[in-house]
């Protein structure tokens, strides 16, 4: 099989799953008990305005009927409108995006630019204090809740040592939400050479991108340091080291880039962790993010809201796992041959 | 149910490295505490008003903090000290800290056991019908599996939680029902839902490793044998192939609990787990005080920390053990 059918094959696999996701949240909405006209004038509103209300949410309509509404609606991008403020579902969900995505990069990043090094030396002094600190560090990560170490950050940081970092180092990490956007700030940077902006968003994003960051750093340290050991046992580290070549070589170019296969694929399907992660990272920081809003709909059962939040947040994940088989396709050719 | 030499590798595991050791250690402690929790808890652990006589919180013991108090229309500072008699201290509404922190490991192990097994329940049959039956079968459970795996498993939880809401039932405490212990809560609320749920997005991950198993057995001599002798698909799955499949489910399922046990304290930090006895619960409640009452959200949130450690430790030895090439889902939180 071609790379390319290949990804026709995922890609229609893809759009089973999303129409399985839509269904599904169809299906809870339609069992959810509680009539949705109370939810959006109240329980004490005149039965004829409710009667409207049902009309105008299309709520007096058949199952089905509804049914082939909302997935015509959710096909051409349109999600309905929420309950609680009647606005856009689409708009609602668009516009927390960016500050989700920051999150989500800037704990990858994170993770990557640690985890990476971390394993690799781990691996290479097995069984030496450098070894032994990343093994009790990764343990510590996958084991650490993140909305407990996000509060504990915050305790540090923020709290205790708010003060001597004023002090000593002239900057803090601010509790408060978030002031500005990184695409503002980078557009502020470009246009009027103003950088300020862009160093309020790193103190802001610094704390909460650690918090949703330190369990992929720690998972990844951990697959790294395995998969690393794995191959030095293969010949053809030995062949390498036989003809001279430098162990920092092997190490780094060799026997790590066999290693990042199984670490990319494991990735993948730990992007749900990292969504969930970041869902409860955004209510410890209040982070204005899809997580914070999806919490904010849940609270006030906006139906709507919390659809289009979910389903959106399925897409994405469905999108970026069709990518990850992608780039493991190329990286490795037997798996179109399955 | 373990082969012999995969017998041989978990003792050689459990005798060559401390680690095991000291999670089965850690475990057991925990699993005491959650068994014993009358006996072990100093105060019950629901009883409010355990504050001093300006209405401050108690610090843990040996420490003491500064706060504002109004006093004649002004604000005086006054320094709260310790009493011997709440270990931890106690929380904003003068809750007693350790108390909780021993019930809390209750709620925390009950959910992540039943929760876990009524994932394996769930999940371990699913995956071998559809790995046994493979073809058509196959394909239509496993976008069913594949549907699951779209959904980030908190997110789901919370969703389905959102519609059915989270109730919880009181399972009777023998140590007080029958008046062994005085002054303890005489039962123990179980988030029936949040267990419900934690099983319902956890399952296809042991559906998919079922269902690797049973494909790669189902043609082996002793099936093939079975079947020749007239047994039904219904008992080959059951008598032979489940159990020849049982060791990477076993390793899977202890790496889940501690997925489940994070899952459920995200769940109850949220606010949506039906039981305010609960880890996640307390750390919630310590968060608007964390610039004087630190210990709050401090010691239920070690309470997870050691209980997941735990649990990963026994997991990472069974593993090692037993196969080496499993992947679970992980935190979840």
């Amino acid at each position: 099989m071609s790379i390319g059918k290949f990804l026709v094959k995922r890609l229609l696999q893809g759009v089973l799953v999303i129409w399985g996701v839509i269904t599904i949240m169809f299906a809870l909405r339609a069992v959810s008990p509680g009539d949705p006209a109370n939810l959006i004038v109240g329980p004490a509103a005149d039965p004829e305005i409710r009667d409207q209300v049902r009309e105008q949410y299309g709520l007096n309509e058949p199952i089905y009927v509804q049914y082939v509404d909302y997935v015509q609606g959710m096909v051409t991008g349109d999600f309905g409108y929420s309950f609680q403020s009647s606005r856009e579902v689409t708009t609602m969900v668009l516009e927390r995006v960016p500050a989700t995505l920051e999150l989500a990069i800037a704990a990858t990043i994170i993770a990557v630019v640690i985890a990476v090094p971390l394993g690799v030396i781990s691996a290479s002094r097995r069984n030496e204090p450098a070894d032994y600190g990343a093994t009790l560090f990764s343990l510590l990560g996958i084991s650490t809740p993140n909305f407990w170490l996000g509060l504990m950050l915050i305790l540090l940081f923020a709290v205790f040592l708010q003060d001597p970092m004023e002090t000593y180092l002239g900057f803090s990490f601010p509790q408060g939400r978030r002031t500005v956007g990184f695409g503002e700030a980078v557009i502020t940077l470009v246009t009027t050479g103003y950088a300020g902006d862009l160093l309020t968003w790193v103190r802001h994003i610094t704390l909460p991108a650690i918090t949703l960051g330190t369990y992929f750093t720690a998972m990844i340290t951990r697959l790294t340091r395995s998969g690393m050991i794995d191959e030095f046992g293969k010949p053809y580290v030995t062949a390498t080291e036989a003809k001279g070549i430098p162990y920092v070589l092997i190490r780094y170019k060799h026997v790590l880039r066999n290693t990042m296969i199984p670490i990319i694929t494991v990735l993948g399907l730990q992007l749900g962790t990292l969504i969930g992660g970041a869902v409860i990272t955004e209510t410890v920081f209040n982070w204005p993010g899809l997580g914070d809003r999806l919490i904010q709909a849940l609270n006030a059962r906006d139906w709507p809201l919390m659809q289009g939040i979910i389903v959106f947040i399925a897409l994405g994940f469905v999108l970026i796992n069709i990518a990850v088989d992608a780039l493991y396709a190329t990286l490795d050719p037997r798996v179109t041959n399955e | 149910m373990i082969p012999d030499r995969l017998e041989s590798n978990l003792r050689q595991g459990f005798r060559e490295s401390l680690l095991p050791k000291l999670g089965l250690v850690l475990l057991a402690s925990i699993l005491i505490m959650a068994i014993f929790a009358p006996v072990l808890a100093t105060h019950n652990p629901t009883r409010t008003g355990y504050l001093d006589e300006n209405g401050n919180s108690y610090p843990p013991l040996g420490t003491s903090y500064t706060t504002e108090i109004g006093q004649d229309g002004e604000f005086v500072e006054v320094e709260v000290e310790s009493t011997s008699d709440h270990l931890l201290g106690t929380n904003d509404i003068g809750q007693d800290v350790f108390s909780r922190l021993v019930y809390g490991a209750r709620t925390s192990m009950l959910v992540g056991l039943l929760g876990t097994g009524l994932a394996v329940l769930i999940g371990v049959p699913f995956g071998l019908i559809s790995g046994y039956y493979g073809g058509r079968v196959d394909d239509a459970m496993m976008r069913i599996a594949d549907t699951m795996l779209a959904f980030p498993s908190l997110v789901l939880a919370l969703a389905l939680i959102g519609v059915f809401g989270s109730a919880g039932f009181g399972i009777p405490d023998p140590l007080t029902r029958f008046g062994l212990i005085d002054g303890m809560p005489e039962s123990t609320m179980l988030p029936g839902t949040v267990t419900v749920v934690v099983a319902l997005v956890t399952w296809v991950w042991f559906a998919r490793v079922a269902r690797g198993e049973a494909m790669s057995v189902r043609n082996e001599e002793y099936v093939t044998a079975a079947r020749s002798m007239g047994a039904s698909n219904w008992t080959i799955l059951f008598k032979h192939v489940l159990p020849n499949s049982l060791t990477p489910v076993i390793v899977l399922a202890t790496i889940q609990v501690a997925a489940v046990i994070l899952l459920e304290s995200s769940l109850s930090f949220l606010g949506f787990s039906g039981t305010t006895l609960s880890w996640g619960y307390d750390i919630s409640r310590g968060q608007g005080y964390q610039r004087t009452s630190w210990w709050i959200s401090m010691v239920p949130g070690l309470g997870i920390v050691f209980a997941v450690i735990a649990v990963n430790l026994l997991g990472d030895w069974l593993r090692d053990a037993l196969d080496p090439n499993i992947e679970g889902e992980g935190g979840g939180a």
